[in-house]
């Protein structure tokens, strides 16, 4: 189902939702000048195709720190209070495509087996209405990966630029519910929508798959491993890397809670055993490791890789380590060229 | 679960039976030797043990951890009537029916005895289902041995053939068993490798060189099981801290075969 919708027909419908108590989350002017997704309460403060959100959606369904329950001393007994699932109904608007796909991509993961309760209750909550990015910056590279400018990936809705308005195409159950849901601010009238960005080739990601598989020794990560900080700036801002830790926090009373807290695999003590053995002990393999996970580990166990190529760890990387790069360099060596 | 009983072990080893709160868990609570759960302190947080006690027992499971650092000083610091909290049972699981019928040979050096410990006694109360038993376990010092009091039952038992040992310079003047390291006392008990499991926990170094003789000894590497320890928080394939490769130690482990082990990364 494809519709079109006006610039005007887009404030009231933010309107209409915030005052039926919807979140609205949108790209939108931080304190400090950048851009993040943030709650806004009118379209005026949202910034609808603008430069990349500096941190990725994860943060919407995963927030950086969130209480897991709290605990409470009862004599010898202790009381846990579970943190209250999220269920306020929320609307992503305006998410880049890239951000939508790494939500999905991490469904897989928050899915197996055991299900993450707080990740699916703000998944049910949340509708993903997002807008095909009219260009691409130098450090995107989503058509690499296998996306494009307008992907549809873990959308409901996908608004596609189409001169001073957007067409508006319902992509899941949940997205068509949404625009039959509020359909006076939509219209049938035909639009053209503007042509997206062209895509290039993309990687071999079956060759590089097979290439790290049999290549956990290699001299490139070595290299990187010289080059890279640990600072994990790369993993905190990446739609897909979703590495926690659990933390308890007390102020010694008879009280306290039980956070998840996000976590990067960038810094030694992640796998340090207590005895103070390392597995990986060095910085090359703490590179390796991200590069598996995302290339090899993950793509194996879920058939995705974690990566949508938003270009983010490009940007935020202190040390140049750039994944794209790394990528070609891999492919290069997969089809046998010196790299 | 409450704390029913803690025993001191050694110096810096406990172990906790703990009962469950909840009758209705306590009725259908069931696990899998080899099995490991997340045990918390309020306040300090969560650790990773394996559940030491045996999988045909049921209504309570048993810890032994070693103080190490913020969560176990913490623990220790628990007694009988205090409340921990647990989640579990997860991993997988010593591949005990795969072993029935065969001889089986436990090795273990320090507190790597708690998960071995489920398996013994788990085949020590179904005993008839398998053959020969062999346990050698070894620690730093007599100081250092966990479970004394059941070493001293499966040293009487006439199923049962028990080697233990201390490095050299562990042993105190009345110390009536072997001197030295595991590997060797392993080379010296000489278990047959007919129709035999070896099933191994400890120190990744002792792990690293009782291999090799086991192997001499012609046990097979897809008949030798142990278990990696590699750190973990959520202990369900979500937090990513136990990868080794395309693994997840917390749900693929903690058990493995040394032919699994072989064809992974050297990450653990
Ligand atoms: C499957 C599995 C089964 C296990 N079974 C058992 C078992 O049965 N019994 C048992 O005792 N253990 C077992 N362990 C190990 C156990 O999980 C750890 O010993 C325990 O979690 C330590 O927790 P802690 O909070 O006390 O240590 P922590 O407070 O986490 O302290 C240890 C960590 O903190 C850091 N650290 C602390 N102090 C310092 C310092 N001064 N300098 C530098 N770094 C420091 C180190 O990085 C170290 O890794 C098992 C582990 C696994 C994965
Ligand atoms: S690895 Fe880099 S480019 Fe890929 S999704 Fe993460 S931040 Fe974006
Ligand atoms: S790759 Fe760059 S951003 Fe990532 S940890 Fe290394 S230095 Fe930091
Ligand atoms: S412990 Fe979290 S993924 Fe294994």
């Amino acid at each position: 189902m494809t519709k079109a919708i006006t610039k005007e027909a887009l404030t009231g419908l933010v309107a209409e939702l915030t005052a039926a108590g919807v979140r609205v989350i949108a790209p939108a002017k931080a304190a400090d000048g950048g851009t993040d997704y943030r709650a806004i309460f009118t379209l005026a403060d949202a910034i609808l195709g603008g430069e990349m959100p500096r941190r990725s959606l994860r943060a919407v369904f995963q927030p950086p720190t969130e209480a897991v329950f709290g605990w409470e001393r009862k004599g010898t007994g202790i009381e846990l209070t579970p943190a209250a699932a999220a269920s306020q109904p929320q609307v992503v608007l305006g998410a880049r495509p890239c951000d939508a796909a790494g939500v999905n991509v991490l469904d897989k993961v928050m899915g197996w087996d055991y299900k993450d309760d707080m990740w699916f209750a703000r998944r049910e909550a949340t509708t993903i209405i997002s807008l095909a990015c009219a260009e691409m910056a130098p450090t995107c590279f989503c058509d690499k990966i296998g996306l494009s400018a307008d992907a549809t990936v873990g959308a409901d809705v996908l608004l596609r630029p189409a001169g001073e308005g957007y067409t508006a195409e319902a992509l899941t159950a949940k997205g068509e519910a949404f625009v039959s849901g509020h359909a006076r601010w939509f219209s049938d009238e035909p639009v053209t929508a503007d042509p997206a960005p062209p895509s290039r080739e993309a990687f071999p990601l079956d060759k590089i798959e097979e290439w790290l598989e049999g290549h956990f020794e290699d001299a490139l990560w070595a290299d990187l491993g010289l080059r890279c900080l640990g600072c994990g700036a790369c993993t905190s801002i990446c739609p897909t890397c979703h590495c926690f830790d659990i933390v308890d926090e007390t102020d010694g009373t008879a009280a306290g809670t039980r956070r998840r807290n996000w976590d990067t695999c960038q810094t030694g003590l992640f796998t340090v055993h207590t005895s103070g053995h390392n597995p990986r002990a060095d910085q090359a393999s703490r590179c390796r490791q991200r590069i598996l996970h995302k290339f090899e580990i993950y793509p194996k166990r879920f058939e995705a890789v974690l990566c949508t190529g938003c270009g983010r760890c490009v940007q935020a990387c202190p040390a140049g380590v750039i994944v794209p790069e790394i990528l070609d360099s891999i492919a290069q060596r997969a089809n046998g060229g010196a790299a | 679960m409450t704390i029913a009983e803690a025993v001191d072990e050694t110096p810096d080893t406990r172990t906790f039976r703990l009962t469950f709160q909840d009758p209705a868990v306590a009725e259908t609570f069931a696990f899998e030797a080899g099995q490991f759960g997340e045990y918390s302190a309020f306040g300090a947080g969560e650790s990773t043990f394996c559940i030491a006690s045996p999988s045909t027992r049921r209504g309570y499971v048993e810890c032994t951890f070693k103080k190490a650092g913020k969560v176990t000083t913490a623990l220790s610091d628990l007694n009988a009537g205090d409340t921990i909290g647990f989640r579990g049972p997860y991993g997988n699981n010593f591949p005990l029916d795969k072993m029935e019928g065969a001889n089986l040979v436990f090795v273990a050096g320090g507190i790597g005895l708690a998960p071995v410990r489920s398996v013994i006694w788990t085949v020590l109360d179904e005993r008839e289902k398998y053959g020969d038993v062999t346990i050698v376990y070894g620690a730093r010092s007599v100081s250092d041995l966990v479970y004394k009091r059941e070493l001293e039952e499966w040293a009487g038992r006439a199923d049962v053939k028990l080697w233990q040992t201390v490095d050299p310079g562990g042993e105190t003047p009345d110390w009536k068993g072997e001197i030295g390291f595991v590997p060797t006392i392993v080379e010296k008990a000489a278990p047959s490798a007919d129709n035999a499991f070896a099933i191994l926990c400890g120190p990744p170094i002792m792990i690293k060189f009782t291999l090799p003789v086991l192997q001499k000894l012609g046990f097979q590497d897809s008949r030798v099981y142990t278990t990696l320890e590699n750190r973990m928080k959520c202990g369900i394939g979500k937090c990513g801290r136990c990868n080794i490769g395309p693994v997840y130690v917390c749900k693929d482990g903690p058990v493995f075969s040394a032919e699994e082990i072989a064809r992974l990364p050297q990450e653990f």
